[in-house]
């Protein structure tokens, strides 16, 4: 057991050149939604943190104000490498992006209006749908045996797709009930 | 237009609006949208195309939306600002609470909350990926697309790139559009 392993035995160790570069590719591959790329990277392909930990870092930053993916940057970062590591994360996700994406998007601004580019547009943003979707699959997958965890998390679904009710009232409504659920549990089970 | 007087003005409502973005910085878009046009930053139809700009450029879309509106109003000064207004203030809110929660991950009672909120978090997440789908949905195909896209990505270990790039061919060869 080296210092790199954390006491939650997933962490490993990354360089900060790692998180600038993993956090530049989860950017920029981020179209139509930078979760997928989020937990693709950082829980699949890197191992930083386990879906688990994933999903409440996610939580957290939903919680929170400001742009989600932003968040998950911030806090891999800093649950790596503290201060610098959030710095390093941050900076991967915005600089060089921000850059091709204030350009690219002044161009589409003059030539955007053509009909195989509205076409192409569609079909990417069907397949990326697709691909939130099976990411928050992902995500359920630790909690499957939990009958209690999954009605919470279909209760979430039905209130934001077809109530349509805005996220923070989903969240604040289902929130006391769902943590009290789980307060019971865990004192059953002790 | 270019004053540099009303780049700092937006950039101020940005980092104030940034700040209350409880739910991701789409919540706070109507808020945007009337500040901007009140002040005649941007037309109805701009602010439209830059978000839709925004979804379709690789980055971090919300940031790019808002510095295209600082772009407009203030050239790339009032961009880059706009830009650190929108990221700034919700990172540094982001990294303390992180370091709070992460303080007391042992305890019992955050164990507790935890196993409560992640269930809510993962529901809201498909619902975000359903909503998409019934947005960029124009038929039958399109929905074709989007349930391919969820089998491939659980069934096998293609990367996501694959199969948003065979989504965009499908797309650009005309083959999505509403038949019948």
């Amino acid at each position: 057991m080296t210092e790199t392993v954390g006491a939650r035995g997933f962490a490993q160790h990354a360089t900060l050149r790692a998180l600038f570069f993993g956090f530049l590719k989860v950017s920029l591959l981020g179209f139509g939604g930078g979760l997928v790329w989020a937990r693709r990277i950082v829980v699949e392909r890197q191992r930083w943190v386990d879906d688990r930990e994933f999903a409440e870092i996610l939580t957290l930053c939903q919680i929170m104000p400001g742009p989600n993916i932003v968040g998950i940057t911030t806090c891999v970062g800093s649950r790596l490498r503290g201060p610098v590591g959030a710095v390093a994360a941050v900076a991967g996700f915005i600089l060089i992006p921000w850059t091709i994406g204030l350009s690219l998007g002044s161009l589409y601004l003059r030539f955007g209006h053509l009909a195989v580019l509205q076409n192409i547009l569609g079909g990417l943003s069907a397949a990326a749908a697709g691909l939130m979707i099976a990411t928050g699959v992902r995500l359920l997958i630790p909690y499957r045996s939990r009958r209690t965890a999954l009605l919470f998390a279909a209760l979430a679904f039905t209130g934001m797709a077809f109530v349509k009710l805005p996220l923070l009232v989903v969240l604040l409504g289902l929130a006391p009930l769902s943590i009290a659920v789980a307060g019971v549990a865990s004192a059953r089970a002790s | 237009m270019k004053s540099p007087s009303a780049s700092l003005a937006l950039a101020a409502h940005l980092a104030l609006l940034s700040s209350i973005s409880f739910g991701g910085f789409p919540s706070v878009l109507p808020g945007v949208h009337s500040l901007v046009t009140a002040n005649g930053w941007a037309t109805d139809r701009e602010f439209a195309d830059f978000f839709a700009i925004s979804q379709v450029v690789p980055g971090p879309n919300m940031i790019l939306m808002m510095s295209f509106v600082g772009l407009k109003v203030g050239g790339l000064p009032g961009a880059i600002a706009s830009a650190l207004a929108t990221f700034g203030p919700p990172c540094l809110m982001y990294y303390t609470s992180y370091r709070l929660w992460d303080r007391f991950r042992d305890r019992p009672w955050q164990q507790t909350v935890r196993r409560g909120l992640a269930p809510l978090t993962i529901g809201l997440v498909i619902a975000g990926g359903y909503v998409m789908a019934r947005t960029a949905d124009v038929g039958w195909r399109s929905a074709m697309v989007t349930a391919a896209a969820v089998g491939l990505m659980l069934g096998t270990r293609l990367s996501p790139l694959w199969i948003l790039m065979s989504g965009g061919v499908l797309g650009g060869l005309g083959l999505l559009a509403p038949g019948e």
